[in-house]
C-alpha cells in the first residue's frame, strides 16, 4: 500500500514512563479501565473467533446460536485443511517473497539511503526531490502499467526481445519478487536515519583510509542496526499482506502466495469454515507472532512511516 | 551507491506513472496496439453512472473511517496517556488489526456478518434484535465494510497520538490545574492544538489509505450487491484486469491521484491554517 511521510512526529516509540499528573479518583480509573477493557477486548474478538471456529466440527458449525468455544476441538481441522489445499505450500511461498522483499530493501534501501545523507555528488537534491515524489504515489496509479512491464518483460516467458508473443514475467518468481522489492518510503527512512548520526566518524574513517563502502558497510551501517530491523519488519510485514498484485501476476496455483491462496479456497469452497478460519489462522499467526516480539520497532516504524 | 535505487524506482514506480498519464488519453486492450483517443476515457468516467457511485462510496467510506475514528483514537490515545496498569496491553490489543493481513482480517469478518451462523447475528438475537444479510444488502453492506476499515485503521491513529502526547509539555497540564481548569477544559486548550501536527499527518496518511481500499472489497463484497459497496480502486481493478480497457483503468487510477492530491491539500489547508 502506499506510503507517505509527511512532517516528522520525532518520538521516542517507548515513553520511558507514562506522566506523572495528579492521580485521578479510583472511581474514575475503575470506569476508565472498565472502558478500556471493553474496547480492547472488542478489538481482539474477531480474533478469537477465527481460532475458536478453527476448531469446532462442522456439525457444531451448524447450530444456531453458535457455541463460544468448540465442545471438542478438532485439532485435527489443521491437518485436514492442508490436504484441501496446500496451505504449506502457499505459506512456503509468502514467506519466500517477504524474505526477497526483505533482503532487496535493505540492500539498495540502506546503499540509497546512505548515498542520500552521506556522500554529496552532482543532482544529489533531484535524485532527493525525486524519491520524495514517489512517496505520493498510490498504487492504483502504477498498477496497470507495472502489469504491463511485467507481461511483455523481453526475452522472458516466449517474449522475443520487444517484448511480443509471450507471457513475459507473469507466473515467474520475477515478478513477485523484483517489482515490490524496493519502495521509495525504505530510501526515505534510511536516509533519516543515516542523517542522524554524526560526521566525525565518517571524516575519522577517511583519515584511516577507508573507502566510501567500507565506510558504508563498516562505521555507519553497524551503527543504525534498530532502524534496520524496523525497515525489515515493516517490509516483511507488508508484503506478507500484500494481496493485489500477486493475485494479478500469478494463476499458478504452486506460485500461489498465503493471502491468494484464502481467497481462492473461500471463492471454491464457501461452506468449510472451518478450514477456511484455519487457514486464516495460519495467514495471520506469524504477524502476531513477530508483531508481539518486536512491537518495540514496529511502534517505531508505523509512527515514522505511518503506513496504511 | 543510489543507482541500483534509482533504476529499480525509475523503471517500477516513475515509470509506470508517466505511462499511467501517456494510457490514459488511449484506447488500449492489451492485444491489439494502443489507439490515442484523447480525452474521450475522461469523458465516458464522467458520464459513467458506476464510476460516480465508487467515487461516492469511497468518499462515504473514507468519512466514516477517517475523521471519525480518528476522534475515536484520540480519545482511546488520551485515556492510554495515564498512569495505567495494563496500559501496555490495551495498547497492543487495539494496534493488533494493523499488523495482519486485510485479506485474512475480512474473511473473519466475512464469518462474522454470515447470515446463517455469524457471530454478529448470533449476538443480536441475543438482545432481540432480528438479524441480518448484511453483506447481502444494499442498505448495509457499505456500513458493514465501513466497520470492518474502522475496526483495522484505530490502532495506526492510536500510536501516532500517543506518540504525539508525549510530546507535549507536562508543565502546561500543572498550570491549568492551578488555574482550576476542569479536564474537559484542559482537553480543548492544551491538548487538542498541541495534537495539531499529529493530526495533520493522521489525516494525511489515513486518507491516502482509505482512498485505496481494496482487498476488503474485493473479500467481503466483490464490489456489490448492485455496486453498494464498489470504490475507484475497484473500478480501476474491474476495468484492467476484467474487462482489458487499460486506457480506461488509467483515466481512472488518474482521477483517484487527482482526487487524493486535492484532499492532502484541503486537510492541510484545513489543519495548518490558522497557524499561518
Amino acid at each position: 500500500m502506499s506510503t507517505t511521510r509527511m512532517q516528522p512526529v520525532t518520538t521516542p516509540a517507548e515513553a520511558p514512563r507514562p506522566r506523572s499528573r495528579r492521580r485521578r479518583p479510583w472511581k474514575g480509573r475503575l470506569l476508565l479501565n472498565v472502558i478500556l477493557s471493553i474496547g480492547a477486548f472488542t478489538m481482539v474478538i474477531p480474533f478469537l473467533w477465527m481460532i475458536a471456529t478453527s476448531l469446532k466440527s462442522p456439525a457444531e458449525l451448524a447450530q444456531f446460536p453458535p457455541t463460544l468455544l468448540p465442545q471438542v476441538w478438532q485439532w485435527s481441522n489443521y491437518s485436514e485443511a492442508l490436504q484441501a489445499a496446500p496451505f504449506h505450500l502457499y505459506f512456503r511461498n509468502s514467506f519466500l517473497i517477504s524474505a526477497g522483499h526483505t533482503i532487496i530493501t535493505l540492500v539498495l534501501g540502506s546503499m540509497a539511503g546512505y548515498a542520500l545523507a552521506r556522500i554529496p555528488f552532482r543532482g544529489r537534491e533531484w535524485v532527493f526531490m525525486g524519491f520524495v515524489a514517489m512517496l505520493m504515489i498510490p498504487t492504483y496509479t502504477k498498477i496497470v502499467p507495472q502489469f504491463l512491464l511485467v507481461k511483455f518483460m523481453p526475452l522472458f516467458g516466449g517474449n522475443d526481445i520487444f517484448g511480443q508473443g509471450g507471457t513475459g514475467w507473469l507466473n515467474t518468481w520475477w515478478a513477485l519478487i523484483i517489482p515490490g522489492g524496493l519502495s521509495a518510503t525504505a530510501i526515505f527512512l534510511f536516509r533519516q536515519f543515516y542523517l542522524s548520526l554524526p560526521r566525525e566518524l565518517e571524516e575519522a574513517a577517511r583519515l584511516d583510509g577507508l573507502n566510501e563502502f567500507r565506510i558504508y558497510a563498516q562505521i555507519y551501517t553497524p551503527l543504525i542496526k534498530p532502524a534496520l530491523a524496523t525497515v525489515a519488519l515493516l517490509t516483511f510485514q507488508e508484503s506478507w499482506n500484500n494481496f493485489l498484485w500477486p493475485l494479478l501476476v500469478t494463476t499458478r496455483d504452486d506460485l500461489r502466495v498465503i493471502q491468494v491462496g484464502l481467497a481462492v479456497f473461500q471463492q471454491l469452497d464457501s461452506t468449510s469454515w472451518h478450514y477456511l478460519m484455519a487457514g486464516t489462522t495460519l495467514a495471520t499467526v506469524p504477524m502476531v507472532v513477530l508483531f508481539l516480539f518486536c512491537q518495540k520497532y514496529f511502534i517505531q516504524g508505523f509512527t515514522h512511516a505511518g503506513i496504511k | 551507491m543510489v543507482t541500483p535505487a534509482v533504476a529499480h524506482i525509475g523503471l517500477w514506480t516513475a515509470l509506470p506513472v508517466l505511462a499511467t498519464f501517456a494510457l490514459s488519453l488511449t484506447d488500449y486492450n492489451i492485444f491489439d496496439a494502443p489507439r490515442w483517443i484523447g480525452i474521450d476515457n475522461y469523458i465516458q468516467i464522467w458520464n459513467d453512472p458506476t464510476f460516480r457511485l465508487a467515487t461516492w462510496n469511497t468518499v462515504v467510506y473514507t468519512f466514516w473511517t477517517v475523521p471519525v475514528s480518528m476522534a475515536i483514537a484520540m480519545i482511546i490515545a488520551v485515556a492510554l496517556n495515564q498512569n495505567l496498569w495494563l496500559r501496555t496491553w490495551y495498547r497492543t490489543a487495539f494496534f493488533l488489526p494493523q499488523v495482519t493481513a486485510t485479506v485474512a482480517i475480512a474473511m473473519v469478518w466475512l464469518w462474522i456478518y454470515n447470515p446463517q451462523q455469524g457471530l454478529l447475528n448470533a449476538a443480536l438475537s441475543v438482545i432481540g434484535i432480528p438479524g441480518q444479510a448484511w453483506l447481502a444488502n444494499p442498505d448495509w453492506s457499505l456500513w458493514a465494510v465501513i466497520l470492518v476499515g474502522a475496526w483495522q485503521g484505530i490502532g495506526i491513529k492510536m500510536l501516532i497520538y500517543i506518540a504525539a502526547l508525549q510530546n507535549v509539555d507536562n508543565s502546561l497540564y500543572e498550570a491549568a490545574s492551578v488555574d482550576g481548569a476542569s479536564v474537559v477544559r484542559k482537553f480543548f486548550a492544551i491538548t487538542l492544538p498541541m495534537l495539531k501536527p499529529a493530526t495533520f499527518f493522521v489525516l494525511v496518511i489515513s486518507i491516502i489509505g482509505a482512498f485505496q481500499v481494496f482487498d476488503q472489497i474485493y473479500v467481503l463484497t466483490d464490489g456489490g450487491p448492485a455496486n453498494a459497496t464498489t470504490m475507484m480502486t475497484y473500478e480501476v481493478y474491474r476495468s484492467a484486469f476484467q474487462n482489458f480497457q487499460m486506457g480506461l483503468a488509467s483515466a481512472q487510477s488518474v482521477c483517484l491521484f487527482a482526487f487524493l492530491l486535492v484532499m492532502t491539500l484541503i486537510s492541510r489547508r484545513a489543519t495548518r491554517g490558522d497557524d499561518e
